[in-house]
């Protein structure tokens, strides 16, 4: 028993020997059937091409190498610049959705004004909709405006679609900062805008933080629809639409297709990750009390 | 600098009046504490005078200045809050600095009143810590560097202390009196807590329900309380209120019948309060065990013995707040059983039907309890 904790594990965090067990256990369960389309994804992309219509199929690679990983770069030349265009269209509806929310939460957590729940459900009703079901509106939209087959087509609704539950997140988020810094910063001669730069936006900044992640994750995974619709250039698809690149005419190539997957995602996990390091909690300790 | 004027400020929201007409002078240099149980409307009132909350009517006059339309930073205010409203993300240099640095101060003298403020208030040590790394204490004192640095001609205080335990308060109470002798300036002190009011008002005003119930010094409001409600919120336990019967008004003051027995209470008597039952008030503190020219047996059904002092709670029926007896010392009182206690004429108050004081005839410092 003495196995799953110390002399200094609290009361409250001891467990026995079964529950222990019990736990991991469910934490395996939970895992396995999250990653279980991952894992398959990763072997498959080990094995050569032959071997996945082998039958009896085997589940690990007999003899798994990361050959994919090299020659889909040859079969898809262009694969790196659709890398990049996911990139660019998820950083730049980022920094938007960024640049509108930022104030616009801070008018909603702050300020009371007419027609303000309205407005705030408005937004909740409208990121209900899925941006499928606005496609033909949302074409009509681009064709009138001239982008359609720019990279805006994909940035602007995307950016669009992710404006509501971004306000909604960093509002609850400033909601939390308490009234009196305005009121402080206030009586000392500051005006609105330079308590929102100066007090606000520092206090609010892992607030911000999380809503650039869940934005940025957004953009990087809607990116297909939009892309799909308004975009025809080859030069413009982003990774999703490249993936299609290795849908040959007879065959596709599953091995480099997933490896080519899990490849495209890595410049995404290297943002987030960078991201959630300036995750810091507490920082409004010390401000009242 | 630092002269403030209310006349006649009201202050509703919505349907609810919550300061309702309030009349104020405040001279220069002054400490004066607004005291009072909560919902009275004195943070109001004190929000108004900063210039957080918009004055539904009257003027508020600052140095012959009418300021209602001003905002805070134009009236020579500086308040420190409650919560203290600390930046959480500067350093206590750039928290005291914040009000300079929105006036666009030059740095070296940025540095000069930074460094004179932290001098004053000990927190030269602290200058680059961050408000999370400090204690309740040490976070007041930066609330008040920051109020200090504009030298304003008014502080402003809501609460400063409550957040604060009560040996840390006890501190912080006498470096407060040591600040405002230091600056000179006005100081305008809200609290709830009167030994804070007590301790360190020049002038107190209790305010009820959205009115000012009296100003005045310290000890006049304990010694003559002008109504029952000042005389039960000053002073602590809270003074006792018996009902008694007058039966002459005379030069001497006015007879009341205390248990078959004419007794003067030296106060100012008129002659129509003959007949009428009047709210006899007797602090606590002026109880004593033996002596005294009228007595009464209470049955004490709690006692605490504090050592310094023994309290005694008897119970006046449903409803009534219980009869409290402070005794000084260690004193063989009982739960349960009656006790015979005395008190003197002189200590008592007498307060009409409208709960109005008949003044006493009282110089400060002749009291003998």
């Amino acid at each position: 028993m003495a196995l799953f904790h110390d002399r200094n594990t609290p009361m409250i965090d001891r467990y026995r020997w079964w529950e222990v067990i019990a736990i991991y256990a469910g934490i395996f369960v939970f895992l396995f059937f999250l990653l279980a389309p991952f894992i398959e994804g990763f072997l498959v992309s080990l094995k050569p091409l032959a071997e996945l219509f082998s039958t009896p199929y085997s589940f690990w690679p007999e003899n798994g190498s990361f050959t994919a990983y090299v020659t889909m770069w040859e079969r898809v030349p262009g694969f790196a610049w659709y890398v990049f265009n996911s990139f660019l269209i998820s950083t730049v509806s980022t920094l938007i959705v960024l640049l509108l929310v930022v104030p616009a939460a801070y008018a909603f957590a702050r300020f009371d004004f007419r027609g303000m729940g309205l407005v705030l459900g408005g937004f909740l009703a409208v990121s209900m909709f899925s941006g499928a079901v606005l496609l033909i509106p949302l074409f009509r939209l681009m064709r009138s405006l001239g982008m359609l087959n720019t990279y805006w087509a994909m940035i602007i609704p995307g950016a669009a679609f992710l404006i509501p539950s971004a306000i909604w997140l960093l509002r609850t988020y400033m909601m939390r900062i308490p009234n009196e810094l305005n009121e402080a910063a206030w009586t000392d001669g500051a005006s609105q805008f330079y308590t929102f730069r100066r007090v606000v936006l520092p206090i609010a900044s892992p607030g911000i933080i999380v809503v650039a992640i869940v934005t940025f994750i957004g953009a990087y995974s809607q990116q297909f629809i939009f892309a799909l619709t308004f975009n025809s250039k080859t030069e413009y698809m982003p990774l999703p639409i490249g993936l299609y690149a290795f849908f040959g005419k007879q065959d596709v190539v599953w091995n480099e297709l997933m490896a080519a997957a899990f490849v495209g995602i890595a410049p995404a996990m290297v943002i987030i990750f960078f991201l959630q390091r300036y995750l810091v909690g507490g920082l409004t300790a010390g401000a009242v009390k | 600098m630092g002269q403030l004027s209310l006349k006649n400020v009201v202050k509703t929201f919505g349907q609810f009046e919550v300061v309702k007409g309030v009349s104020l002078d405040v001279a220069e240099g002054e400490f004066v504490v607004f005291v009072g149980p909560s919902g009275c409307g004195k943070s109001t009132l004190l929000r108004m005078i900063a210039g957080l909350e918009h004055t539904s009517s009257g003027d508020i006059v600052i140095d012959g200045k009418r300021v209602n339309d001003l905002p805070p930073v134009k009236r020579g205010i500086a308040m420190v809050f409650q919560s203290y409203a600390l930046y959480p993300h500067m350093s206590v240099f750039e928290n005291i600095a914040f009000p300079l640095r929105v006036e666009r101060a030059p740095e070296a003298v940025i540095r000069e009143k930074v460094t004179a403020a932290a001098r004053i208030l000990h927190l030269d040590q602290r200058l680059q810590q961050k408000p999370g790394q400090l204690s309740g204490g040490q976070r007041q004192r930066v609330a008040i560097g920051r109020a200090i640095v504009r030298e304003p001609g008014i502080f402003l205080f809501d609460e400063p202390l409550s957040n604060l335990d009560a040996a840390l308060r006890s501190d912080m109470r006498i470096e407060l009196t040591r600040l405002h002798k230091q600056l000179g300036a006005t100081m305008i002190y809200v609290t709830h807590d009167q030994i804070e009011a007590m301790t360190m008002a020049d002038r107190i005003v209790v305010l009820n329900a959205g009115y000012i119930a009296q100003v005045g010094a310290p000890l006049e409001l304990y010694h003559k309380p002008q109504n029952t409600f000042v005389a039960g919120f000053i002073g602590n336990p809270r003074m006792n209120f018996l009902p008694v019967t007058c039966t002459a008004a005379t030069d001497a003051g006015a007879a009341i019948d205390w248990q078959g027995k004419a007794v003067t209470i030296p106060v100012d008597a008129p002659p129509d309060a003959v007949g009428k039952t009047l709210s006899l008030g007797i602090r606590p503190e002026h109880l004593l065990l033996t002596g005294g020219e009228m007595t009464l047996t209470v049955t004490p059904s709690v006692v605490e013995h504090l050592g310094q002092q023994t309290i005694a709670w008897a119970s006046q029926g449903e409803g009534a707040a219980p009869f409290c007896t402070v005794l000084p010392g260690d004193q063989h009182v009982v739960a349960d059983r009656p006790v015979t206690i005395g008190f003197n004429a002189a200590d008592c108050h007498l307060f009409d039907e409208n709960g109005q004081a008949l003044e006493r005839r009282f110089t400060p410092g002749s009291a003998a309890g």
